[in-house]
């Protein structure tokens, strides 16, 4: 059994031609292949083979690029349970991983793996035929060792998708490279990730600062006293939105059916207990809870999501960039609990719940950093990462 | 103490769309199972609704043509809750930004004086898939018909301003004929595609609270919902009397056995915006254009008849008030008919005979032209009313045109002059008595006589003609 792949493509394109033509894709199984086991790393989808390609999957075929496989992933890509995500790049077997981010997985399964992660916009990419979790917050995004590759695929799967109309109505944004000049950039850094930081990691925090200094950015500490919010209003309304996400797997049309339910109530019962593991059952259970019980509170969460979308736009517009940490070296290494698995994302939720780009750079120190802009800035971010790589325009 | 009943009205009906409500799926329930499905109806992972913008125009139409205002912002919502017949767990509905808001209708009460009934919202939801249940050998089986899944609807909320049977069985006959009259629905108890529940409760007369109410459910046809709310009216009040509490709950109405009985209560699941269909934005430009297609309404209609036909008012309002009799009746028009005989006959031939058949009159074998080329040798004198009358009939059976009908069977009326005068002549001569009778003064005589003759042309002789040639004789006999 491969470890890092669920299911590999052996068939070999005749010729390849187009812009990703030297490129080899490695996908999640949440991103319909058309015949291939589009089973989304649940039993739920257990024997489930996808009728058609995905957008973002026939855009890159069309691009020349090779489908190589399905890599090993969570349930429905919720936290980083049996994921397996950047391993394909580590063993140079493909180029290019597409991973779902649906709360910061994407960025940190980059940053485990040591390569560059990129989260786009949301709304610039088409979600049909993801097997998605949180409609309103999840972004199918990019892992590669080279910014180059991610810009690369960025411009052939972005864009209007008529089979999407989640998509904002919007103009797509010139995705092309553009030059950085340190010395008419401003770097942003958010008050209050630095005053909560540990000792050891605020020092090597203010030492990489120190590096965007001496390069010639202006760094400029902006306030966000609400910023700690962005997990609990991310947790309310994701939880929400996945429970009704997932209302669809209940055995009727597709999917395992436990037999011997006497009625159709104990057959739904049976067939979404077997369907489900524990972590995303409890994710589920308090989106229900949430629904059912306390609806109160995730109509405030809906108001301070607003909030907190109004108070980062004011940020954004006063930097190019934002610097954001990226990993909470107090979150448990191998979480259980729907609490533990949160704790994870401290500093990455936010991107999903505000739906702006993030670029996460690794870094010789081994833990890495977030580079943000404002929300379609995207191609003036991956512009930054080429520039910081030592690639980029000249 | 005497009692008030204070009713409300939901009533979801189908629009006559083309497609489902958020995929491009045929909207034909009655095709054979689970033909008419795609990976969105059926909400496959990865699945994506697309809002169809002519289900949203066909229901922005009907809210316009029931007076409604349509909202500038409006959205979809999920309403969740868990059963084989809801593909994805949830409903696509509006609960909290609806199409419409307000809007109205009038009828006229029992005692002849105008009634404004009015409505709360409006809003657009989908429909549910079919469940069947069947024995397999012996055991008990459901099957799942996914045709229905995602057929858009729109659902009427009125404010409970009804007090009687009479004004709810009223609103839903006047329902019917606008929605019809706006072109978004066939509006079909019977068929299923206009559905009725009543929220019914009772108060003391003259008092202005509002009570516990009680939902009833299954009336399949307007006769019903009268029945349903009079029986549940009489039944609170008793309970009321007695002293019991009235408790929200939900009642089927049984039609054999003509009484309500609690059911187990439905589930009220929450309602989350839906985050996957974008908002609905409607500018004022579109709603005004959407409101110039509305077609002519029936008012504008009826005044429209008197004056380009001559029809007195309560002919032109029966003829205006559906659209499909307007439009057979303007049709007969078209095609050369006479206004009154055109009037005349639609409704009191045509129209009974096409509902004892079981035709729709859009549907009916009889089209205008056919009818009309009836009417047109009625008028030209070539056969008489009787037998214009049997014509009809066979019309219905058959597809041949009038002529060839009157031709076969024999229905050419004599109104050869000389035939008939000859004929008359014997008539005459075999009724003496009758002759003496008329000659007396006894005017019945002369009537006698006229259905002598037609009995003697075996019905075939144009009464018009026996009628003169007879007079004349008849006073020349008078004067001899």
């Amino acid at each position: 059994m491969d470890s890092v792949f669920f299911y590999r493509n052996n068939i070999k394109a005749a010729s390849r031609s187009g812009a990703l033509q030297k490129i080899k894709i490695a996908l999640q199984p949440n991103i319909s292949v058309a015949g291939w086991p589009t089973e989304a790393g649940s039993n739920a989808l257990a024997g489930f083979k996808a009728l058609e390609n995905a957008t973002v999957a026939e855009h890159a075929v069309k691009a020349g690029a090779q489908l190589i496989g399905y890599t090993r992933m969570s349930e429905f890509g919720f936290g980083l349970k049996n994921s397996m995500a950047g391993s394909a790049l580590q063993k140079k077997a493909a180029d290019v991983e597409l991973v779902l981010d649906l709360a910061g997985e994407a960025r940190l399964a980059a940053l485990r793996a040591g390569v560059c992660g990129f989260k786009p916009s949301y709304g610039l990419v088409s979600r049909f035929g993801l097997a998605g979790l949180i409609p309103s917050m999840e972004a199918i995004s990019i892992l590669s060792m080279n910014i180059k590759n991610i810009r690369g695929i960025l411009q052939a799967v972005a864009g209007a998708d008529e089979r999407d109309s989640s998509m904002p109505e919007e103009k797509t944004p010139d995705l092309k490279p553009t030059k950085i000049d340190p010395k008419k950039t401003t770097l942003g850094v958010i008050k209050e990730n630095l005053s909560e930081m540990p000792a050891n990691e605020r020092e090597s925090f203010d030492r990489k600062l120190n590096e965007f200094k001496k390069a010639g950015f202006s760094v400029k500490e902006l306030p966000f006293p609400d910023f700690s919010q962005f997990l609990a209003v991310h947790q309310i309304v994701g939880s929400v939105e996945a429970s009704s996400c997932a209302g669809r797997y209940d055995s009727v049309r597709y999917g395992k059916r436990e037999p011997q339910a006497k009625n159709w109530n104990e057959m739904y019962l049976s067939s979404r207990g077997a369907a489900f593991g524990k972590l995303l059952k409890s994710y589920l259970i308090q989106g229900a809870y949430f629904q059912f019980e306390s609806y109160a509170a995730y109509e405030n969460a809906c108001r301070l999501r607003a909030r907190l979308v109004a108070q980062m736009k004011n940020l954004t517009a006063q930097a190019d960039f934002i610097i954001i940490p990226a990993v909470n070296q107090a979150a448990s290494e191998n979480p259980a609990t729907l609490a533990e698995t949160y704790t994870q994302f401290i500093y990455t939720a936010f991107a999903n719940v505000t739906g702006q780009p993030v670029l996460f750079l690794p870094d010789k120190s081994g833990a890495g950093f977030q580079f943000t802009a404002a929300r379609l800035g995207d191609g003036q971010l991956l512009s930054l990462g080429e520039y910081l790589q030592g690639g980029g325009e000249k | 103490m005497e009692f008030e009943a204070v009713i409300g009205l939901e009533i979801h009906i189908e629009l006559n769309c083309a497609t489902k409500l958020f995929c491009d799926c045929p909207n034909n329930p009655g095709d054979e199972p689970n033909v008419n499905t795609c990976p969105v109806c059926l909400w496959f992972p990865g699945a994506s609704p697309r809002l169809s913008r002519a289900a949203l125009e066909k229901a922005a139409l009907l809210c316009l043509g029931l007076n409604a205002e349509i909202q500038p912002v409006s959205a979809f919502d999920q309403k969740v809750y868990y059963y084989p017949d809801l593909p994805k767990g949830y409903q696509l509905s509006q609960a909290h930004l609806p199409l419409s808001k307000g809007g109205w209708l009038d009828i006229t009460d029992e005692d002849g004086s105008a009634k404004r009934l009015r409505i709360h919202h409006i809003h657009m939801e989908e429909d549910v898939a079919k469940l069947v249940h069947e024995m397999e050998g012996r055991k008990p089986v459901s099957l799942v018909d996914f045709n229905r899944a995602g057929a858009p609807l729109v659902e009427i909320v009125t404010e409970p301003d009804f007090r009687t049977p009479h004004h709810a069985m009223e609103f839903l006959k006047a329902l019917r004929a606008q929605v019809r009259n706006v072109g978004s629905s066939e509006c079909s108890m019977e068929n299923g595609t206009m559905r009725a529940d009543a929220n019914i409760s009772i108060r003391t007369k003259g008092t202005s609270q509002m009570n516990t109410k009680v939902e009833v459910k299954n009336m399949n046809s307007v006769r019903h919902v009268g029945d349903a709310i009079a029986y549940e009216i009489s039944r609170q009040s008793a309970a009321a009397q007695a002293g019991e509490k009235i408790v929200l709950h939900t009642r089927l109405w049984d039609p054999e056995k003509k009484v309500t009985t609690p059911m187990r209560a439905k589930f009220e699941g929450p309602c989350v915006p839906d985050p996957c269909v974008p908002v609905i934005k409607l500018s004022k430009k579109e709603i005004e254009e959407l409101r110039a297609r509305l077609p002519e309404m029936p008012a504008v209609r009826a005044e429209r008849f008197i004056k380009q036909y001559g029809l007195a008012a309560e002919e032109a309002s029966y003829l205006s008030a559906d659209a499909e009799i307007a439009v057979y009746f303007e049709n007969l028009i078209k095609e050369g008919v006479a206004p009154r005989a055109a009037m005349h006959w639609l409704t009191t031939q045509l129209m009974p005979a096409a509902k004892d058949r079981n035709q729709e009159l859009s549907q009916a074998k009889v089209t205008p032209a056919r009818l009309a080329a009836l009417l047109k040798m009625l008028a030209r004198d070539e056969i008489n009313a009787n037998a214009a009358r049997e014509v009809l009939a066979h019309l219905f059976a058959s597809d041949e045109s009038p002529e060839a009908i009157v031709s076969a069977k024999g229905f050419k009326q004599v109104s050869d002059r000389g035939e008939i005068d000859s004929l008359i002549d014997k008539v005459l001569a075999d009724q003496p008595g009758a002759v003496a009778d008329f000659k007396n003064g006894q005017g019945k005589a002369l009537g006698f006589l006229i259905g002598q003759a037609m009995q003697a042309s075996g019905g075939k002789a144009n009464p018009k003609v026996i009628r003169e040639i007879l007079t004349k004789k008849l006073e020349a006999l008078c004067k001899a």
